[in-house]
């Protein structure tokens, strides 16, 4: 692959709410996440099914990553309705066994070779919201090479299994949540850090909180996050980028380094603090990752750039086919 | 299977003669009767001989009433405890499989001699080992007889070598454990939070309460306690409060609102309602409905014996 997947953001929304699904790609999101689960009323499921093919492309418009999240009860007609080009993700909800996922993983992979999606390029996000998950999070997790990125253990669905309140003060859910990220760890796949922090107001839309967060979550080794609001779009961003004094002291250690070992040395010392092969690896992977977000950002602009433009130039131009 | 409601069960010596007499009067809604470690040695051949007495005066206020045996002598603990109108019986440290399949097998012989109900008998698990808590799911899943799983604290100090300390607690991963492999099981985990889960202690009803409030946010759904002070605030505690209820009611009345006009996500004063809230909303009020139930069961017992 080599390239490396950049989701410090998301924004989840229901499909059917065409006023948030329509100014989505304007919110700077690295992933878009259009709900058929939890946030689509079961009435309206049917519906929301026969417009996910219409609407993974307007994700692109603004160069997110484009995912659709499903429901645990129905993967068979929500597959059939989300796995078109250019859909990269698949999120499975509530998951409790590997058979779940071994099954969509089947589904999807005839989906792509009837309708043309390159074998593989839909991922599987394994969502662990129930203890039944977590009890068995390890085998969920080995279940699919569609899966590289794996977290789960905490959030509404786990506070509802267990009986617990959200926001308590104190971190009911570090079990499964070091659970999943110990699963996460031993199959190689890249964990969800969410550092705890208490919050006690459980608003979805404070950009300071989430910032600090965010930051928090970069410091342990977090690359990824999501939301449902688009406030916290941006600091999630900001948050969880090296700024640029971070990416330059890492220039400095991986040079120092590379001095000291072309000598025959192992250790030194830089400004005080200890440089070994541990430290040069650790700046190595902070001055990939800035790479990589700044490649992001400005696919981002970029894309957005040329939608802009191409809407301008339909407006002075309504003839155009 | 509905959920049971076990909020406070009221752990006492069936050796403490005065304690027993009034054991019915707390309002717990279970008692535990202990022919184990609080019971010497020399005593525990007349423990046994009053055990049977004990259950009936324990039910007198309908709690439901369990024994704690000693795992090495079960046959004869079961033999004398195991009669009508026993829940069942508190295992203490089971460490495999095997022993809660020993105890399950002395129970159905106990049913079928002494005229109870083939299979009613239930078994309560008292964790006290790191295999006990290593093997948790293995012990939930050897008998259907179980049907509470507590984390005994104090046991696992003694067992581990742990300094039980009030600004440390050792155990956080056990308990976590105990809590997902209790639920995933559709079992109900038992215990409070630290540091009394450790050295139980005479504390003010108040912070008896936030502690116990504490455990029940860790997942725990009710506590075992050591003294009669406790139960009070632990079925408190256990119970949602009216406030609680009453935002649940607000959280379900918005969200039908929000269905109603065709969305499932529903903004309330910063938060994000959607069908997992709603969910929890709903888990919650049937909860308080049946706390409110087995209240009003013990009232009534309650009242016929205190005429």
């Amino acid at each position: 692959m080599g390239k490396r997947r950049v989701v410090r953001s998301g924004l989840m929304m229901p499909i059917n709410s065409k006023r948030f699904v329509a100014a989505s790609w304007t919110r700077n999101a690295d992933s878009l996440d259009y709900d058929l689960e939890d946030s689509v009323p079961q009435a309206q499921k049917a519906y929301a099914r026969s417009i996910v093919r219409e609407t993974l492309p307007i994700a692109k418009l603004g160069g997110a990553r484009v995912s659709v999240r499903i429901n645990c009860a129905t993967p068979e007609p929500d597959l059939e309705a989300s796995v078109w080009p250019p859909l990269e993700m698949i999120s499975h909800t509530k998951t409790e066994s590997p058979d779940q996922i071994r099954h969509i993983d089947a589904l999807i992979t005839r989906l792509e070779r009837q309708r043309g999606v390159r074998p593989g390029a839909v991922e599987i996000n394994a969502m662990i919201e129930t203890a039944q998950g977590i009890a068995h999070c390890y085998e969920i997790a080995a279940s699919s090479p569609r899966i590289r990125h794996f977290s789960g253990g905490g959030g509404y669905d786990m506070s509802l299994d267990l009986g617990v309140e959200m926001f308590v003060g104190f971190d009911q859910f570090f079990y499964g949540k070091g659970e999943c990220e110990l699963a996460a760890r031993a199959l190689g796949l890249e964990p969800g850090i969410s550092v705890f922090m208490p919050d006690v107001s459980g608003s979805v839309m404070d950009s300071e909180a989430t910032y600090a967060r965010a930051v928090a979550n970069r410091k342990a080794g977090g690359r990824s996050g999501g939301g449902l609001h688009p406030n916290v779009v941006e600091p999630q961003n900001r948050g969880l980028t090296p700024p640029p004094e971070e990416v330059e002291e890492a220039r400095q250690v991986l040079a120092f380094f590379r001095e000291l070992d072309a000598t025959g040395g192992a250790q030194g010392a830089l400004d005080g603090k200890t440089v070994d092969r541990y430290e040069a690896a650790r700046a190595e992977e902070l001055l990939e990752w800035a790479a990589a977000c700044a490649e992001k950002d400005s696919y981002k602009a970029r894309m957005r750039e040329q939608t802009l433009a191409h809407q301008k130039s339909e407006q002075s131009n309504p003839q155009a086919p | 299977m509905e959920e049971i409601v076990r909020r406070s069960i009221l752990l006492v010596s069936v050796a403490d003669q005065e304690a027993i007499a009034s054991c019915w009067r707390h309002g717990a809604d279970a008692v535990v009767l202990d022919l184990g470690d609080e019971v010497p040695e020399t005593a525990k051949p007349q423990a046994r001989a009053q055990v049977r007495e004990a259950t009936s005066t324990a039910r007198r206020g309908g709690a439901e009433v369990f024994v704690r045996i000693n795992r090495e002598l079960a046959h004869a603990d079961l033999e004398a405890s195991a009669w009508p109108g026993l829940t069942g019986i508190a295992l203490p440290s089971p460490q495999v499989a095997a022993d809660v399949r020993d105890a399950a097998e002395i129970l159905a012989a106990m049913e079928q001699q002494h005229g109870i109900p083939v299979g009613s008998l239930q078994l309560f698990l008292l964790l006290g080992t790191a295999k006990g808590v290593w093997n948790v799911r293995e012990l939930i899943y050897a008998s259907p007889r179980v049907t509470s799983v507590a984390l005994d604290g104090t046991q696992l100090c003694r067992t581990l070598g742990v300094l039980p300390r009030a600004d440390f607690d050792p155990f956080p991963y056990a308990a976590g454990r105990l809590v997902i492999e209790c639920t995933a099981a559709r079992v109900q985990p038992v215990g409070i939070s630290h540091p009394v889960s450790l050295v139980p202690r005479l504390l003010s009803a108040e912070e008896i309460h936030g502690l116990a409030e504490r455990g029940r946010n860790m997942g725990f759904k009710g506590a075992i306690c050591p003294h009669p002070s406790w139960v009070e605030p632990c079925n408190r505690a256990f119970t949602p409060t009216l406030e609680q209820v009453e935002f649940y009611r607000e959280v379900r009345r918005l969200f039908g609102e929000g269905v109603a006009r065709g969305s499932a996500s529903v903004p309330m004063n910063g938060r994000m309602l959607d069908v997992p809230v709603d969910e929890r909303a709903k888990k919650m009020i049937t909860l308080w409905e049946r706390c409110q139930r087995r209240d009003g069961e013990k009232a009534t017992a309650l009242q016929s014996h205190s005429g």
